[in-house]
């Protein structure tokens, strides 16, 4: 396995974890649990602390942590209409909602505190032991696209896809694409960006994705995702969402395929059993999902992250692929506990 | 949540039925599927051995609370290790000991075996012992699987009479194992 993917993460006080430690991360990995465990609680801290290269992205990965999960708020403020600037709404207001925390993976530490210094409030960020001290009014940050992605429940902006799609020109892969969409809907032969909006061709006629079913956004999204995040890392918040479970197994070919070929780390959640089962069936070497041995992954390759609480803590449960395919093949219960 | 460890797919397929029948007796309250709290081991010698446990080991104390063990005594004259029941109760001692798991456990072993046990508890018990009898089955096969075979075979919508006070030992564990923390 690559040297760039995350092994173990160590948590402080981040959201619902208050002190949780995983080890035996692998390429592909999936995590599941009850509701409100912190599935994507999990996915929020290995992308915040892979994501703050520098204090620019640290800051912008906090930001996003209320940004995401804000959108429908922060929407409805555009049209009500508030006088704040950019930097006012989505950099200084979320980090005056952060808590502290630290969070720990063998790539980076990275942690966040605020103090209240005679009344005045500042804003500390530690990467690697290196410290920042900022007032909010004078803090940096940088927005970019990179090889470090989070798919969250809404998906991903019109934008991001004409970006991603470049990644996908650049390896000459429009063709691997398009055949892919022919998984979830036969009627869709291509895909294409045309004035700067994603379409799809539909029995001939051209239409914006926007206008298509839930799913196929998500699917094309994940794909194109895959491609720009070339050695680097891809988060899915609810991978399966809007995906027919009948082709769930063909989009984990995808992902098992493209994680190895583009050397990303991939970490999903899930709630559905048919999702787990078809990460067991899309990894098996069988004639019917055309999955070829060469794309099998080895069995440490693929974790599935059991989360439950112990005595009110979040803690979890790591299986490797051998060890899924095995409470799989017996029905045994591991969305959580 | 609760666990069962047991030897084989029979033995899986005979407790989900029991459990079903304890559920609905009202002996076991809110539990839906019993499918995911059984695990097969793959025979007696994987089941009384600790390296099988290696995947359970990271679920004990988290997603496990409490176990149950059940599986056979089998015959002595086979297995001069931990055949026949005094020898098969030292093994699941010494392996719980080896565990040593932290959590309640208890265990429940079959006299002979799950066939034997069930033809016990037969009604028609007199008519199948004739039956082995008569087409020697028990040079054939020791085990009774044959004669529990055709029972179920006659008597495919009424397998199993729960009632039976053979059953009584292994529903009081079960009843046990679903009480309180589930």
């Amino acid at each position: 396995m690559s040297k760039h993917f995350i092994r173990e993460i160590e948590i402080k006080n981040f959201k619902c974890f208050k002190n949780f430690k995983a080890e035996g991360f692998g390429r592909v990995n999936l995590i599941g649990g009850k509701n409100n465990v912190g599935k994507t609680a999990l996915m929020e801290a290995l992308f915040t602390n892979i994501y703050s290269i520098n204090l620019g992205y640290f800051v912008v990965a906090i930001a996003q942590l209320k940004n995401r999960r804000n959108i429908l708020e922060n929407l409805d403020s555009y049209i009500y209409g508030d006088s704040m600037t950019f930097k006012e709404k989505f950099i200084i207001e979320p980090l005056k909602n952060s808590q502290i925390f630290n969070v720990k993976t063998d790539i980076r530490e990275t942690c966040f505190v605020c103090e209240n210094k005679n009344g005045i409030i500042e804003y500390l960020f530690e990467i690697d032991k290196q410290q920042f001290t900022f007032n909010l009014e004078s803090i940096p940050y940088i927005r970019g696209t990179g090889n470090k992605i989070f798919i969250s429940t809404n998906g991903l902006t019109n934008r991001n896809i004409v970006t991603y799609y470049a990644s996908v020109q650049k390896e000459d892969k429009e063709e691997f694409l398009n055949k892919s969409l022919q998984i979830i809907d036969s009627s869709i032969s291509k895909f294409k960006i045309l004035e700067d909006k994603p379409y799809c061709k539909v029995n001939e006629e051209y239409i914006q994705l926007t206008e298509l079913g839930d799913g196929v956004k998500h699917f094309i999204s994940i794909i194109l995702a895959l491609y720009q995040a070339k050695d680097g890392y891809l988060f899915i918040d609810e991978i399966g969402n809007g995906i027919h479970h009948s082709i769930l197994d063909k989009l984990w070919n995808i992902i098992l395929t493209l994680a190895k070929e583009q050397t990303v780390q991939v970490f999903a959640t899930t709630h559905s059993d048919e999702c787990i089962r078809a990460l067991v069936t899309a990894n098996t070497e069988n004639v019917k999902t055309y999955q070829p041995k060469e794309h099998i992954l080895e069995d440490n390759e693929i974790q599935f992250i059991e989360l439950g609480r112990v005595d009110g803590r979040v803690d979890s449960i790591i299986f490797d692929f051998k060890e899924l395919k095995n409470e799989v093949a017996q029905n045994m219960e591991i969305r959580g506990w | 949540m609760v666990r069962i460890f047991c030897e084989g797919s029979d033995d899986k397929t005979f407790l989900r039925l029991l459990l079903n029948d304890l559920k609905k007796s009202g002996d076991i309250i809110g539990f839906e599927n019993f499918d995911s709290i059984v695990k097969i081991m793959g025979g007696k010698s994987n089941l009384l051995n600790k390296d099988s446990y290696e995947t359970i080991n990271k679920q004990i104390g988290k997603q496990i609370s409490k176990v149950l063990f059940i599986f056979d005594c089998d015959f002595e004259e086979d297995d001069k290790s931990c055949g026949g029941l005094e020898k098969s109760q030292k093994a699941i001692e010494d392996l719980i000991i080896e565990l040593d798991w932290k959590i309640e456990v208890d265990y429940y072993i079959f006299n002979k075996n799950l066939d034997y046990f069930i033809i016990d508890t037969l009604d028609k018990k007199k008519n199948f012992l004739g039956c082995e009898e008569c087409f020697e089955l028990k040079e054939l096969n020791k085990n009774r699987k044959i004669l529990t075979c055709i029972y179920k075979s006659l008597y495919p919508k009424k397998p199993f009479d729960f009632s039976h006070e053979n059953f009584d030992e292994l529903k009081i564990k079960l009843k046990k194992l679903f009480k309180e923390k589930q």
